[in-house]
Protein backbone atom coordinates (compact mmCIF):
# COMPACT_ATOMS: atom_id res chain seq x y z
CA UNK A 1 0.00 0.00 0.00
CA UNK A 2 1.53 3.54 -1.19
CA UNK A 3 1.91 5.75 1.64
CA UNK A 4 3.61 8.76 -0.08
CA UNK A 5 4.60 10.00 -3.29
CA UNK A 6 7.41 12.66 -3.28
CA UNK A 7 8.40 14.44 -6.46
CA UNK A 8 11.31 16.88 -5.72
CA UNK A 9 14.22 18.95 -7.04
CA UNK A 10 17.40 17.49 -5.77
CA UNK A 11 19.74 20.03 -3.94
CA UNK A 12 21.06 20.08 -0.70
CA UNK A 13 18.48 22.44 0.88
CA UNK A 14 16.00 19.89 0.15
CA UNK A 15 16.75 17.49 2.43
CA UNK A 16 15.93 18.71 5.80
CA UNK A 17 12.46 18.87 4.48
CA UNK A 18 12.52 15.36 3.25
CA UNK A 19 13.94 14.19 6.65
CA UNK A 20 10.93 15.85 8.14
CA UNK A 21 8.75 13.76 5.79
CA UNK A 22 10.11 11.04 6.04
CA UNK A 23 9.69 10.96 9.85
CA UNK A 24 6.01 11.64 9.56
CA UNK A 25 6.22 8.30 7.31
CA UNK A 26 8.14 6.12 9.52
CA UNK A 27 5.68 7.03 12.20
CA UNK A 28 2.75 6.63 10.06
CA UNK A 29 4.57 3.09 9.37
CA UNK A 30 5.10 2.00 12.79
CA UNK A 31 8.76 2.20 12.85
CA UNK A 32 10.46 2.66 16.21
CA UNK A 33 12.28 5.73 16.36
CA UNK A 34 15.79 4.38 15.91
CA UNK A 35 14.55 2.50 12.41
CA UNK A 36 13.06 6.00 11.58
CA UNK A 37 16.48 7.89 12.31
CA UNK A 38 17.99 4.63 9.84
CA UNK A 39 15.43 5.29 7.37
CA UNK A 40 15.85 9.28 7.32
CA UNK A 41 19.21 8.75 6.73
CA UNK A 42 18.92 6.20 4.23
CA UNK A 43 16.96 8.14 2.13
CA UNK A 44 19.10 11.85 2.13
CA UNK A 45 22.01 9.05 1.56
CA UNK A 46 20.38 7.68 -1.92
CA UNK A 47 19.25 11.34 -2.85
CA UNK A 48 22.80 11.98 -2.68
CA UNK A 49 24.31 8.95 -4.78
CA UNK A 50 21.62 10.55 -7.20
CA UNK A 51 22.85 14.20 -7.16
CA UNK A 52 26.23 12.66 -7.74
CA UNK A 53 24.58 10.35 -10.42
CA UNK A 54 23.83 13.65 -12.19
CA UNK A 55 20.03 13.68 -11.29
CA UNK A 56 18.55 17.01 -10.61
CA UNK A 57 14.86 16.05 -9.65
CA UNK A 58 13.99 12.54 -7.74
CA UNK A 59 10.52 10.67 -6.71
CA UNK A 60 10.71 9.19 -3.58
CA UNK A 61 7.79 6.57 -2.81
CA UNK A 62 6.98 5.04 0.52
CA UNK A 63 4.86 2.01 0.59
CA UNK A 64 3.86 -0.50 3.28
CA UNK A 65 4.44 -4.42 2.57
CA UNK A 66 5.83 -6.31 5.42
CA UNK A 67 7.47 -3.79 6.61
CA UNK A 68 8.52 -0.19 4.89
CA UNK A 69 9.87 0.01 1.31
CA UNK A 70 10.87 2.76 0.19
CA UNK A 71 12.20 3.62 -3.68
CA UNK A 72 14.14 6.79 -4.43
CA UNK A 73 14.57 7.00 -7.82
CA UNK A 74 16.15 9.60 -10.45
CA UNK A 75 13.89 11.61 -12.65
CA UNK A 76 15.32 12.70 -16.07
CA UNK A 77 18.62 11.48 -17.62
CA UNK A 78 21.64 10.55 -15.55
CA UNK A 79 25.54 10.90 -16.20
CA UNK A 80 26.86 7.80 -14.84
CA UNK A 81 29.28 9.63 -13.27
CA UNK A 82 29.75 8.09 -9.56
CA UNK A 83 31.17 9.95 -6.73
CA UNK A 84 34.33 9.11 -4.92
CA UNK A 85 32.32 8.29 -1.94
CA UNK A 86 29.86 6.14 -3.98
CA UNK A 87 31.18 3.16 -2.52
CA UNK A 88 31.11 4.15 1.29
CA UNK A 89 27.26 5.35 0.51
CA UNK A 90 26.65 2.10 -0.25
CA UNK A 91 27.79 0.31 2.27
CA UNK A 92 26.50 2.66 4.45
CA UNK A 93 23.12 1.77 3.08
CA UNK A 94 24.13 -1.90 3.25
CA UNK A 95 24.51 -1.14 7.49
CA UNK A 96 21.41 0.67 7.87
CA UNK A 97 18.35 -0.50 6.34
CA UNK A 98 17.17 -3.63 5.82
CA UNK A 99 17.73 -4.10 2.58
CA UNK A 100 19.13 -2.55 -0.34
CA UNK A 101 19.12 -2.64 -3.83
CA UNK A 102 20.34 -0.39 -6.49
CA UNK A 103 18.57 -0.36 -10.38
CA UNK A 104 21.26 0.72 -13.07
CA UNK A 105 20.54 1.00 -16.46
CA UNK A 106 23.51 1.19 -19.32
CA UNK A 107 25.79 1.26 -15.89
CA UNK A 108 23.89 4.38 -14.58
CA UNK A 109 22.51 4.30 -11.14
CA UNK A 110 18.79 5.11 -11.94
CA UNK A 111 17.46 4.15 -8.51
CA UNK A 112 17.62 3.18 -4.62
CA UNK A 113 14.96 0.13 -3.21
CA UNK A 114 15.26 0.11 0.75
CA UNK A 115 13.62 -1.63 3.45
CA UNK A 116 12.73 -1.19 6.85
CA UNK B 1 51.37 -1.58 -2.19
CA UNK B 2 47.77 -3.36 -3.08
CA UNK B 3 45.25 -3.50 -0.38
CA UNK B 4 45.29 -7.17 -0.06
CA UNK B 5 49.16 -7.18 -0.23
CA UNK B 6 49.07 -4.43 2.86
CA UNK B 7 47.03 -6.28 5.23
CA UNK B 8 48.18 -9.82 4.60
CA UNK B 9 51.52 -7.88 5.39
CA UNK B 10 50.53 -6.72 8.85
CA UNK B 11 48.62 -10.24 9.58
CA UNK B 12 51.87 -11.98 9.30
CA UNK B 13 53.85 -9.06 11.28
CA UNK B 14 51.48 -7.12 13.42
CA UNK B 15 53.80 -4.11 12.86
CA UNK B 16 52.53 -0.99 14.46
CA UNK B 17 54.15 1.08 11.92
CA UNK B 18 52.43 -1.07 8.94
CA UNK B 19 48.85 -0.05 10.83
CA UNK B 20 49.68 3.24 11.14
CA UNK B 21 50.53 3.35 7.26
CA UNK B 22 46.93 1.69 6.66
CA UNK B 23 45.07 3.66 9.16
CA UNK B 24 46.62 6.84 7.11
CA UNK B 25 45.38 5.37 3.83
CA UNK B 26 42.10 4.71 4.61
CA UNK B 27 41.33 7.92 7.24
CA UNK B 28 39.02 9.05 4.90
CA UNK B 29 36.82 6.76 5.20
CA UNK B 30 36.24 7.79 8.69
CA UNK B 31 36.38 11.69 7.68
CA UNK B 32 33.36 10.86 5.00
CA UNK B 33 31.19 8.95 7.57
CA UNK B 34 31.83 11.30 10.04
CA UNK B 35 30.38 13.82 8.28
CA UNK B 36 27.34 11.99 7.25
CA UNK B 37 26.49 11.81 11.05
CA UNK B 38 27.33 15.61 11.60
CA UNK B 39 24.40 18.39 11.66
CA UNK B 40 22.67 16.05 13.78
CA UNK B 41 23.65 17.57 17.43
CA UNK B 42 27.09 16.09 17.78
CA UNK B 43 30.06 18.12 16.45
CA UNK B 44 32.21 16.56 13.48
CA UNK B 45 35.42 16.37 15.63
CA UNK B 46 34.05 13.91 17.89
CA UNK B 47 32.45 11.63 15.74
CA UNK B 48 35.83 11.81 13.51
CA UNK B 49 37.40 10.57 16.26
CA UNK B 50 35.00 7.87 17.37
CA UNK B 51 34.93 7.14 13.72
CA UNK B 52 39.01 6.98 13.37
CA UNK B 53 39.20 4.67 16.87
CA UNK B 54 36.81 2.33 15.33
CA UNK B 55 39.01 2.23 12.05
CA UNK B 56 41.49 1.43 13.84
CA UNK B 57 39.97 -1.35 15.96
CA UNK B 58 38.89 -2.29 12.21
CA UNK B 59 42.17 -3.02 11.04
CA UNK B 60 43.15 -5.72 13.23
CA UNK B 61 39.55 -7.59 12.50
CA UNK B 62 40.10 -7.30 9.04
CA UNK B 63 40.66 -10.75 6.75
CA UNK B 64 41.84 -9.94 3.38
CA UNK B 65 41.43 -13.48 2.73
CA UNK B 66 37.89 -12.80 3.25
CA UNK B 67 37.04 -12.16 -0.20
CA UNK B 68 35.88 -8.40 0.91
CA UNK B 69 37.42 -5.05 -0.04
CA UNK B 70 38.40 -2.99 3.43
CA UNK B 71 35.89 -0.29 2.56
CA UNK B 72 33.23 -2.68 2.43
CA UNK B 73 34.01 -4.39 5.33
CA UNK B 74 34.94 -1.27 7.64
CA UNK B 75 31.53 0.61 7.11
CA UNK B 76 29.36 -1.18 8.77
CA UNK B 77 31.73 -0.87 11.93
CA UNK B 78 32.58 2.66 11.89
CA UNK B 79 28.71 3.73 11.57
CA UNK B 80 27.90 1.05 14.58
CA UNK B 81 30.56 2.91 16.58
CA UNK B 82 28.94 6.33 15.28
CA UNK B 83 25.37 4.99 16.27
CA UNK B 84 26.41 3.90 19.84
CA UNK B 85 28.02 7.31 20.44
CA UNK B 86 24.76 8.87 19.69
CA UNK B 87 23.09 6.50 21.57
CA UNK B 88 25.23 6.64 24.27
CA UNK B 89 27.46 9.47 24.86
CA UNK B 90 24.78 12.08 23.87
CA UNK B 91 24.31 14.90 26.47
CA UNK B 92 21.48 17.49 26.47
CA UNK B 93 22.36 21.25 26.72
CA UNK B 94 22.23 24.53 23.99
CA UNK B 95 18.55 24.04 22.63
CA UNK B 96 15.42 26.39 23.42
CA UNK B 97 14.13 26.04 26.71
CA UNK B 98 11.22 24.78 25.76
CA UNK B 99 12.64 21.77 23.12
CA UNK B 100 14.97 20.82 25.77
CA UNK B 101 12.18 20.19 28.20
CA UNK B 102 10.33 18.30 25.72
CA UNK B 103 13.46 16.27 24.52
CA UNK B 104 14.06 15.08 27.74
CA UNK B 105 10.55 14.10 28.94
CA UNK B 106 10.88 12.41 25.40
CA UNK B 107 13.69 10.60 26.18
CA UNK B 108 12.39 9.12 29.38
CA UNK B 109 8.98 8.13 28.13
CA UNK B 110 11.01 6.40 24.84
CA UNK B 111 12.87 4.45 27.44
CA UNK B 112 9.55 3.43 30.06
CA UNK B 113 7.46 2.67 26.59
CA UNK B 114 10.22 0.25 25.86
CA UNK B 115 9.78 -1.24 28.79
CA UNK B 116 6.46 -1.58 29.19
CA UNK B 117 5.64 -2.79 25.27
CA UNK B 118 8.58 -4.76 25.28
CA UNK B 119 10.08 -2.95 22.22
CA UNK B 120 10.84 0.59 20.89
CA UNK B 121 8.14 2.64 20.88
CA UNK B 122 7.12 4.71 17.53
CA UNK B 123 6.85 8.41 17.73
CA UNK B 124 2.61 8.51 18.24
CA UNK B 125 3.19 6.42 21.04
CA UNK B 126 5.53 8.67 22.57
CA UNK B 127 3.17 11.48 21.39
CA UNK B 128 0.26 10.04 23.16
CA UNK B 129 2.26 9.06 26.54
CA UNK B 130 3.63 13.17 26.77
CA UNK B 131 0.17 14.09 25.48
CA UNK B 132 1.66 16.39 23.02
CA UNK B 133 0.76 16.27 19.07
CA UNK B 134 2.89 13.08 16.77
CA UNK B 135 4.42 16.74 14.37
CA UNK B 136 6.29 18.00 17.76
CA UNK B 137 7.62 14.36 18.98
CA UNK B 138 9.06 14.59 15.19
CA UNK B 139 10.12 18.30 15.15
CA UNK B 140 12.06 17.66 18.87
CA UNK B 141 13.28 14.27 17.16
CA UNK B 142 15.08 16.61 14.28
CA UNK B 143 16.49 19.00 16.95
CA UNK B 144 20.03 18.73 17.84
CA UNK B 145 20.62 17.82 21.35
CA UNK B 146 24.30 17.37 22.08
CA UNK B 147 26.89 19.29 23.01
CA UNK B 148 30.56 18.67 22.21
CA UNK B 149 33.67 17.47 24.87
CA UNK B 150 35.33 20.90 23.26
CA UNK B 151 32.67 23.27 24.40
CA UNK B 152 34.07 26.04 26.39
CA UNK B 153 33.43 26.15 30.20
CA UNK B 154 33.74 28.31 33.24
CA UNK B 155 35.41 31.52 31.95
CA UNK B 156 35.71 29.82 28.69
CA UNK B 157 39.34 28.98 28.94
CA UNK B 158 38.55 25.32 29.65
CA UNK B 159 37.17 22.32 27.91
CA UNK B 160 33.65 20.40 28.83
CA UNK B 161 36.00 17.47 28.62
CA UNK B 162 38.98 18.31 31.49
CA UNK B 163 36.10 19.07 33.79
CA UNK B 164 34.62 15.58 33.11
CA UNK B 165 35.64 12.91 35.29
CA UNK B 166 37.84 10.11 33.63
CA UNK B 167 37.13 6.36 33.94
CA UNK B 168 38.75 3.45 33.73
CA UNK B 169 38.51 1.63 30.16
CA UNK B 170 39.62 -1.64 31.51
CA UNK B 171 36.92 -1.73 34.43
CA UNK B 172 34.31 -0.58 31.64
CA UNK B 173 35.94 -3.29 29.26
CA UNK B 174 35.59 -6.43 31.90
CA UNK B 175 32.38 -5.20 32.64
CA UNK B 176 30.42 -5.18 29.67
CA UNK B 177 32.12 -8.29 28.91
CA UNK B 178 30.47 -10.07 31.81
CA UNK B 179 27.32 -8.75 30.97
CA UNK B 180 27.71 -9.78 27.29
CA UNK B 181 27.84 -13.22 28.27
CA UNK B 182 25.58 -13.43 30.96
CA UNK B 183 22.57 -12.15 28.48
CA UNK B 184 23.59 -14.15 26.00
CA UNK B 185 23.18 -17.03 28.33
CA UNK B 186 19.54 -16.04 28.57
CA UNK B 187 18.92 -16.07 24.20
CA UNK B 188 17.76 -19.31 22.41
CA UNK B 189 19.77 -21.55 20.38
CA UNK B 190 18.56 -20.03 17.32
CA UNK B 191 19.28 -16.57 18.69
CA UNK B 192 22.97 -17.91 20.03
CA UNK B 193 23.97 -19.15 16.64
CA UNK B 194 22.59 -15.76 14.87
CA UNK B 195 24.88 -13.69 17.05
CA UNK B 196 27.85 -16.40 16.67
CA UNK B 197 27.56 -16.56 12.63
CA UNK B 198 26.77 -12.32 12.84
CA UNK B 199 29.38 -11.28 15.30
CA UNK B 200 32.09 -14.09 16.19
CA UNK B 201 32.41 -14.81 12.41
CA UNK B 202 31.20 -11.32 11.09
CA UNK B 203 29.28 -13.02 8.04
CA UNK B 204 27.21 -10.33 5.90
CA UNK B 205 23.49 -11.08 6.75
CA UNK B 206 23.16 -12.31 3.58
CA UNK B 207 25.30 -14.98 4.06
CA UNK B 208 24.32 -15.53 7.56
CA UNK B 209 20.99 -16.07 5.90
CA UNK B 210 22.42 -18.74 3.71
CA UNK B 211 23.87 -20.48 6.44
CA UNK B 212 20.31 -20.69 8.40
CA UNK B 213 18.49 -20.92 5.30
CA UNK B 214 15.80 -18.48 6.07
CA UNK B 215 15.53 -14.80 3.89
CA UNK B 216 17.63 -12.30 4.67
CA UNK B 217 14.73 -10.01 5.88
CA UNK B 218 14.53 -12.53 8.38
CA UNK B 219 17.84 -12.40 9.95
CA UNK B 220 17.57 -8.53 9.30
CA UNK B 221 14.44 -8.97 11.68
CA UNK B 222 15.65 -11.33 14.20
CA UNK B 223 19.33 -9.68 14.56
CA UNK B 224 17.09 -6.41 15.65
CA UNK B 225 14.90 -8.29 18.59
CA UNK B 226 18.58 -10.29 19.61
CA UNK B 227 20.15 -7.15 19.58
CA UNK B 228 17.49 -4.88 21.67
CA UNK B 229 17.30 -7.98 23.92
CA UNK B 230 20.48 -8.33 25.14
CA UNK B 231 20.79 -4.45 25.42
CA UNK B 232 17.81 -4.54 27.78
CA UNK B 233 19.62 -7.26 29.62
CA UNK B 234 22.65 -5.95 29.96
CA UNK B 235 21.22 -2.86 30.98
CA UNK B 236 19.92 -4.33 33.75
CA UNK B 237 22.71 -6.10 34.75
CA UNK B 238 24.61 -3.33 34.74
CA UNK B 239 22.40 -1.07 36.87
Amino acid sequence: MTLLKLSIPLGNEILTTVRLATGGVCSLAGLDIDRSEDCKLCITESLLLLLHAGYSAARVEFSREEGLLVRVEGEGMGTGKEGAETEISEALLGALAGSVSFERKDGVLTAVMLTF
Amino acid sequence: MEERELFQRYRETRDVALRNEIAEKYLYIAAVLARKFSGLGVEYDDLYQVAALALVKGIDRFDPDAGVKFSTFITPTVTGEIKNYFRDRSRLVHLPRRVAELKSKLRQAAETLTLQLGRKPTAKEIADALGVTEEEVLGCMEAGSTISLETPVGDGEGRLADVLGDTSDDFDRFETRDAVRTAIGGLSETERFLIKLRFGEELSQTETARRMNVSQMYVSRLERKVLDKLREEIKKGMV
